[in-house]
């Protein structure tokens, strides 16, 4: 009796075992060796030495802020727009999937089935200047031919959007799916009705807001983006935001918000395919940066310091988003 | 010559998708009557080469045993259907030697260098491979560094023999003993004849013609060498001050936004969409690649520019301490009879730098014997220029120089 309640109390850092271990051997270990590396200092041919040289951190940042400034931008605006889409797409799966909710599913993993660098690839052919999309629209004269997408930051942020989309998807859709229905037909007994006129103003500021945001950083007319937004999020708030969806479905989200915003943020942030493919020599990232000083200029030092700063940028930014969503609230909506 | 990713698979080498594209690749090659590996005419040669590599090793007592291990890149020699490698099992046969080879092993110079290359020789121990297949500036690094085993060219009569004129005396290897080299490509002007129309000189990569519509290559030595030429320099033989005016030539253009990218190979799928009409493009890249993705409406070429174009070079070298040396060496001399040049030639498709094989090529397949891309005429050669090795300083501040103007 007492041996079975002496296993039982060590069983659960037993089952923890393997995950530690890995994630020591794998990740502590070569973070720490990383955070070692960075204060080398030296070169390929006289060797480096370890000679803590802590003045490279503010070096990196003071050369490098508007890369890393670039990435945080561009790799936010992927999160928020893989939200914009994700979140119709979970929803719509979650309750109105029926007898198609895991063919649906699998459509929103099948791109994994394919490399990551394949599928971005592919976005070349279909944003070429004259390709499937925009072939079409400068036949008819809607765009210049001088207008491109590829090439430009907009191609970057829609392709980093595409690349995690699943990550945004899946968190949010097992959210949705598991909220008990019945908690919404509640509210709408309590007269929980379309949420107007909250809906309209909100809908209207936050779509502004973010086309003016969107159309700044990729270069297309703040203004125009700006009220193309607006109009839409107005839409959007009158007509599909009810006062169930505020007070019951959303909160009931969060942790699924929480989560899939952490999962798309934190690689699209280091991410440097997408810009190296379908960017330009305007729209690179921090990830192609720490690429280039590590394997072009064997600097190997502000490599790592950078890929650290990443790490702790992400880290700080990370704890307010925590303190904004509320900890309390995720916890006590994902039991 | 290559490149810069280590993630997942090198983006920007010049056989970047080759792997994924082999079998289009294979399919096109036998449509042109290009014989792939394993076809009728290959296993030919290796009939026909039996008799002169006999003599040819009989000079001095070469190994006949033992192992080596030869790391390479992806699709760089024959490959049968069933994956195997007709040439390497000949030299098994031939030479008793048991080869590991690693197909794909070596997917970019400075990942290899730092995977497989930079710790073992740097606490003076031997690598996992006898033989790495590095571009010249590569090689440049580790002469530099003495991590290079000296190729005893007694062992190696064919490549004393063999090797091309222009391969001697390299200013990486002045004494030709520490890289042989496997395969070259040229860098000259990749264009879309339809939509630019005949080009032959690199004015069009500094001016408005094509504004947006062109690429540069995200090799140092290749973007600022054909800009070197352009403004009359030697790369074979740049100062500091010519460097510098050629890349600042080179940053211009990028801030101006005449160039819409610095690619890997990628601009070969930008072209292939019709997005990009002219790119700094290697000569493999548009024989294997470009042709076969081409529209109706497209009609890729690759030309020399009359200024000149950069010929680079993946070299075979025997990394400090390779137990295998005389195998190494062995394998070399092999490679170097023109008869095995040709075979794994009809196969990979780029520069052949033995003598001799264009010869063994026009009996093989007169077409790949004329094609200029691949055994390049004599004028051409003429135009041809190698990048020179730098010192350690030149290195890192040459990079360093050019991933800024590249907008890093």
């Amino acid at each position: 009796m007492r041996r079975a309640l002496h296993l039982r109390a060590i069983a659960p850092y037993a089952l923890l075992l393997p995950g530690l271990l890995w994630l020591v051997l794998f990740y502590v270990y070569p973070a720490f060796q990383m955070f070692l590396v960075s204060m080398w200092t030296g070169n390929l041919d006289a060797g480096f030495v370890q000679s803590w040289n802590w003045g490279i951190y503010p070096e990196a940042i003071a050369e490098y802020w508007p890369w890393l400034a670039r990435s945080i931008v561009y790799g936010g605006l992927a999160t928020i727009l893989a939200f914009a889409l994700g979140f119709p797409l979970a929803y719509a799966i979650a309750f109105r999937g029926g007898a198609y909710k895991n063919v649906l599913l699998f459509l929103v993993i099948a791109p994994f089935f394919t490399s990551f660098l394949l599928r971005t690839i592919s976005w070349k052919i279909i944003l070429a200047d004259n390709g499937l999309l925009l072939g079409p629209l400068k036949d008819v004269g809607l765009l210049s031919e001088e207008f491109r997408l590829l090439a430009t930051p907009a191609a970057v942020i829609a392709g980093i959007t595409y690349n995690f989309l699943p990550f945004m998807t899946l968190p949010l859709y097992v959210a949705l799916e598991r909220m008990d229905k019945r908690l919404i037909e509640a509210a709408e007994d309590l007269y929980a009705g379309p949420w107007r006129p909250q809906g309209i103003i909100a809908g209207l500021v936050i779509g502004g807001v973010l086309g003016v945001v969107v159309g700044a950083v990729m270069g297309y007319g703040p203004v125009v983006v700006g009220i193309v937004g607006a109009v839409a999020g107005a839409l959007v708030g009158t007509f599909l935001i009810s006062q169930a969806f505020i007070r019951v479905t959303l909160p009931l989200a969060l942790p699924g918000i929480f989560a899939g915003s952490l999962l798309t943020f934190i690689p699209a942030v280091g991410d440097f395919i997408n810009a190296e493919l379908l960017g330009n020599p305007q729209s690179l990232m921090i990830g192609n940066v720490i690429q280039a000083r590590y394997l072009e200029v064997t600097d190997y030092p502000t490599a790592s310091a950078l890929s650290f700063v990443l790490m702790l940028a992400i880290l700080i930014g990370l704890f307010f988003y925590a303190r904004l969503l509320g900890t309390e609230e995720l916890t006590g909506a994902s039991v | 010559m290559t490149d810069r990713m280590p993630l997942p698979g090198d983006l920007t080498r010049r056989r970047f998708l080759q792997g994924s594209t082999l079998a289009g690749t294979a399919a096109f090659l036998a449509a042109c009557g290009t014989p792939p590996a394993g076809s009728g005419a290959a296993s030919a040669t290796a009939a026909a080469s039996e008799a002169p590599s006999a003599s040819a090793s009989a000079a001095a007592t070469p190994a006949n045993s033992g192992d080596l291990r030869f790391a390479n890149w992806i699709g760089y020699i024959d490959t049968a259907d069933d994956g195997t490698y007709p040439t390497i099992q000949k030299f098994e046969t031939e030479s008793g030697i048991e080869v590991t080879y690693g197909d794909g092993e070596v997917d970019d110079n400075e990942t290899f260098f730092t995977s497989d290359l930079q710790a073992p020789l740097d606490a003076g121990l031997p690598t996992e491979w006898d033989i790495v297949v590095v571009t010249d500036w590569m090689v440049g690094r580790l002469a530099r560094l003495g991590w290079l085993e000296t190729i005893d060219t007694a062992m190696t009569p064919n490549f004393v023999a063999n090797l091309a004129e222009n391969y001697k005396g390299r200013s990486f290897d002045p004494d030709t003993n520490l890289a042989a080299p496997w395969q070259s490509g040229m860098t000259g002007l990749g264009f879309d004849k339809n939509k630019t129309g005949d080009l032959d000189s690199l004015e069009v990569f500094f001016n408005d013609q094509f504004k947006g519509k062109l690429t540069y290559l995200s090799e140092m030595r290749d973007t600022v060498g054909l800009s070197a030429i352009r403004l009359g320099s030697d790369p074979a033989n740049l100062t500091q001050e010519q460097f510098d005016a050629a890349l600042a030539e080179v940053d211009k253009a990028i801030k101006a936004g005449v160039v819409r990218q610095v690619t890997g190979n990628s601009y070969v799928e930008d072209m292939a969409g019709g997005s990009v009409v002219l790119s700094m493009a290697w000569s493999g890249d548009v024989l294997s690649l470009l042709v076969p993705d081409q529209k109706a409406d497209q009609d890729f070429q690759w030309a020399l520019p009359k200024e000149g174009g950069m010929l680079w070079t993946d070299n075979m070298v025997i990394p400090k301490g390779s137990p295998n040396k005389a195998q190494a060496e062995r394998w070399i001399d092999f490679y170097y009879e023109p008869t095995n040049a040709a075979t794994i030639e009809a196969w990979v498709n780029y520069v052949c730098p033995v003598a001799g094989a264009k010869e063994v090529m026009v009996e093989l397949d007169a077409e790949i014997a004329n094609n200029p891309l691949i055994f390049p005429p004599e004028d051409w050669v003429a135009r041809l220029r190698q990048f020179r090795t730098t010192t350690a300083e030149e290195e890192t501040a040459w990079a360093e120089a050019f991933t800024k103007a590249m907008g890093l």
